[in-house]
């Protein structure tokens, strides 16, 4: 017994060798559009001989696979040509998969390379989920989400947060929102606002944006808080700081200040520019209220 | 020189169950020694352990405990499998090919080559009484025409031992005649046949010694005419035109005389008279004798009694 | 060795009566036939079509050949008692797996070369007929390259087939077929095993994904369909590579199938 045990173990020692050897030089052929040999859905739906459901959470994992692995990968090919398709495909195999539409849409309006920068997309397939899935005050909050945050529009935002509040069993605070969204949008205050809502959302994934999002405003926060002291050496040496050691002990700050994170904000001395640093998990912050945060330069 | 058989202490435990698998008993114990040339009839009812023990002896099983000599070498080397021949219980080869195709392939099995195949095919072929079907595919063919085809299979090597599974099962009396003359004829060529079988006619007829395992233990081992309990229970004799006076007077020695009809009678002997005198008076009234069968307890009845009277059976060992 | 070439010889011979196979190479090439009227539907890319539908049905009928005789080829002996006669002769029970193993792959070796004959053949047809859309097409139609997928298709199945006999050496011809697809099914997905770590940041999910990725059998190499049918080169590192990891794997199934195979009674 003991001799094909050895034997075994010395071949599968050997594969397993030639293995590690050939993968050094060697990855799986990737076409272009590596993953959608059926691009229609309807098609689809008759291939897949009544499995629906099931053949969308298939796809919907194939999306957050996809979607998941290009996020990771380096390099100049990065696209995400296949996630509108795919989030398309599962949620005409499931038009009921609030996730798929929710979750895609975050995908989809993620700025690139984080995401696949199309907030459009992810309208639209929001749009679907409207029109698909009836009575969903979600994905009308989501859409005007995307016009606020992503697209800066904060009158359609307004609109869909309005129509979002008509839908039956939708939150109260809905139409407070659209109203603060009409008159103070792009204010962090708002966007806070609309951050803390989704800190209540039922979706793990909608939580962590959120919790994200809520230190990336705290951040901003601080970034305006040293702002004006930055400017008042500025205006005073008629000069910008060679470091941050300059400013501080110039400006008796007690130290240098950092992130929600703990990671130290980054001071670049050419520009005069507060930011947080590329190591922390916070960058890169959104542009929407950098008007806040830049100083006047000589 | 060595036994050509010779087991010791040879015993077999299957699992049974399958939740909780237990060992069962298949074979207890055996010992046997079986010389050069003999005819050794290994009898039992089924289920006795007859096949278990065929198959330890080729080493299609492994024993629990024990060990088994073939030609003075352990079972199951390839070296004493060239010097055997095995017939499998109810013998099943390759549905699609022929019964030609099957044996040459054993025989190149054997190391035979070119012609000498196709030589030793045909002459085995021959032997056992189906040459014309020897293009024929085996999906076609009949119990006992696979049974020719098992047998033919066996003595392909001409072997030193063979190993007969139940050689006559499937078989019409014609064919069982033919075994009977095979084994006879490998017999007189100085193989050892060792073959199993439920039926005692069989051994009778053809062995030198038979041994009997019941419930996976061997009761007896011995000559046939040595195993007490097939000693004769009495005679049946059928005469025909026995008169009146004739009837009366044998009828006192009788244990039953039947009457078939115009004076045929079937007169039931005990073994202590003995037919000698009874045929000399019957002959001397002028009677015809029409048959004379000697009555023996049979290997069922024998079978029954071992049965009965072993212990109760145990499924499990301990 | 000659009792063990003899037994690859029964398998082959009893392989050519069954007609499996047979339905299955006939059905391969009756797809690689009707991929020519579906290439008249799509633009220019003809071809390219025409060779992604012949590899792929020589792939997939190839390893469906190698499943279903596979299953049978030790499990059908012992089911039906054959083997009792054939293991009383001079064949040690080593000799018998190595030699069912060779002589199905023989089997599928001419399979296998029937279907690239009657590939070549429709590609041969098609470059006869082809107007200027030649023009565009990504590598000829009698590419040589081709033989190189054949190649590892070829070695692909010996891998199945190993993995089939491995299977059938101790369970039903029906769990083994299943087991049997589903690894063949597992073997595909072995980049994602790989790149695991890309999409989940657990460590003991990556490391768990890693170690299935070295002892599954790892089909998705042997795979290099669609470099060959764009004309991509295909490194000869890669290929031999590849076939030495399909000979040491098929190793490995073959030792554990006769060290499994040897320690069996035939009740």
């Amino acid at each position: 017994m003991a001799a094909p045990v050895v034997l075994v173990a010395v071949l599968l020692a050997g594969a397993v060798g030639v293995q590690v050897v050939r993968d050094r030089g060697w990855s799986p052929y990737q076409p272009p559009n590596p993953l959608l040999w059926v691009q229609s859905g309807p098609l689809l739906q008759r291939l897949v001989l009544g499995f629906d459901s099931l053949a969308a959470d298939i796809y919907w994992m194939r999306a957050v696979v996809y979607y998941g692995g290009k996020r990771r990968a380096t390099g100049p090919q990065l696209s995400y040509d296949a996630l509108y398709p795919l989030l398309d495909l599962v949620t005409s195999l499931d038009p009921h998969f609030r996730v798929a539409y929710r979750f895609g849409s975050v995908f989809l309006t993620e700025a690139y390379p984080a995401g696949a920068g199309r907030p459009d997309l992810a309208i639209q397939l929001l749009q679907r989920g409207i029109a698909r899935d009836h009575g969903r005050w979600e994905y009308f909050y989501d859409i005007g989400f995307v016009y606020y945050w992503w697209l800066r529009d904060y009158q359609k935002a307004a609109e869909w947060f309005l129509k979002g509040a008509e839908q039956p069993g939708a939150a109260e605070w809905l139409k407070p929102l659209a109203a603060t969204t009409l008159a103070t949008g792009g204010h962090r205050e708002t966007s806070r606002q609309m951050w803390t809502q989704l800190l209540n959302s039922d979706m793990t994934f909608i939580r962590s944006q959120a919790e994200l999002r809520l230190a990336q405003l705290d951040a901003m926060d601080t970034i305006a808080a040293v702002t004006p002291v930055l400017q008042r050496f500025i205006d005073r040496e008629q000069r910008i700081p060679r470091s941050w050691q300059e400013l501080a002990a110039a400006e008796r700050l007690a130290r240098v200040p950092a992130d929600p994170t703990g990671v130290p904000f980054v001071f670049d001395p050419k520009l005069g520019f507060i930011d947080v640093s590329p190591k922390s998990r916070l960058w890169p912050l959104p542009i929407e209220s950098r008007a806040h945060v830049t100083p006047q330069l000589p | 020189m060595p036994a050509a058989i010779e087991t010791q202490e040879l015993t077999k435990d299957f699992l049974v169950g399958f939740w909780r698998p237990r060992p069962y008993r298949a074979l207890d114990g055996l010992t046997l020694s079986i010389e050069a040339g003999e005819v050794f009839g290994f009898l039992g009812p089924n289920g006795a352990g007859k096949s278990t023990t065929l198959k330890l002896l080729l080493q299609l099983i492994y024993p629990t405990n024990g060990t088994a000599r073939i030609l003075g070498k352990p079972a199951g080397e390839v070296e004493v499998r060239r010097r055997i021949g095995y017939l499998p219980e109810n013998p099943y080869f390759y549905d699609d090919l022929t019964a030609e195709e099957v044996l040459s392939y054993f025989a190149s099995l054997f190391g035979l080559r070119g012609a000498d195949v196709a030589r030793r095919v045909s002459t085995v072929l021959d032997d056992v009484g189906i040459a014309a079907e020897r293009r024929m595919r085996l999906r076609g063919f009949s119990k006992g025409m696979l049974q020719r085809v098992g047998l033919a299979q066996a003595i392909l090597n001409e072997p030193d031992v063979l190993f007969l599974d139940e050689p006559m099962s499937g078989l019409d009396p014609i064919g069982r005649r033919q075994v009977r003359d095979l084994i006879l004829s490998l017999r007189q060529r100085g193989c050892t046949v060792f073959f199993s079988s439920h039926i005692l006619p069989d051994a009778e007829a053809l062995c030198s010694r038979v041994a009997i395992v019941v419930q996976g233990r061997l009761v007896a081992n011995g000559a046939v005419s040595e195993i007490a309990e097939f000693q004769l229970t009495g005679w049946e004799l059928v005469a025909a035109d026995v008169n009146e006076s004739l009837r009366s007077s044998i009828a006192g020695r009788a244990r039953k005389v039947t009457s078939i009809g115009a004076g045929r009678f079937v007169i039931d002997l005990p073994p202590e008279v003995g037919p000698d005198r009874v045929l000399a008076e019957l002959a001397a009234g002028g009677a015809h004798i029409v048959s004379l069968n000697p009555h023996r307890e049979t290997l069922e009845d024998y079978f029954i009694r071992q049965v009965s009277a072993a212990a109760p059976r145990q499924t499990g060992i301990d | 060795m000659r009792a063990m070439v003899l037994v690859a010889g029964a398998v082959f011979r009893e392989s050519v009566r069954d007609r499996v196979p047979y339905s299955m190479v006939m059905f391969a090439i009756l797809l690689m036939a009707a991929s020519y009227a579906i290439s008249q539907l799509t633009a220019g890319q003809d071809m390219k079509i025409i060779k992604d539908l012949g590899l792929a049905s020589m792939s997939v009928f190839g390893m469906l050949i190698a499943v279903f005789l596979g299953i049978g080829l030790v499990s059908k002996e012992v089911e039906r008692k054959s083997i009792f006669a054939l293991l009383a002769k001079p064949v040690t029970r080593t000799q018998f797996v190595l030699g069912k193993y060779l002589g199905l792959v023989a089997t599928l070796v001419i399979n296998l070369a029937v279907m690239t004959l009657a590939f070549y053949a429709v590609l041969a047809f098609m470059d006869l007929t082809a107007g200027p859309e030649k023009l565009v097409w990504p590598a000829p139609a009698l590419d040589p390259r081709l033989l190189i997928a054949i190649l590892l298709i070829i070695a692909e199945v010996a891998v199945v087939t190993a993995v089939a006999l491995f299977f059938s050496t101790f369970s039903s011809p029906l769990l083994s077929a299943l087991l049997t697809l589903g690894l063949w099914t597992a073997g595909h997905f072995g980049s994602d095993l790989r790149n695991f770590g890309t999409v989940v940041d657990s460590a003991p999910m990556i490391a768990i994904a890693r170690v299935l990725y070295y002892v599954l059998p790892n089909l998705a190499p042997f795979d290099v369909k669609a470099e060959v049918v764009h004309g991509f080169p295909v490194a000869a590192r890669h290929v031999a590579y590849t076939l030495a990891y399909g000979g040491l794997y098929a190793g490995v199934l073959l030792t554990a199938a006769v060290a499994i195979f040897r320690r069996r009674d035939f009740k």
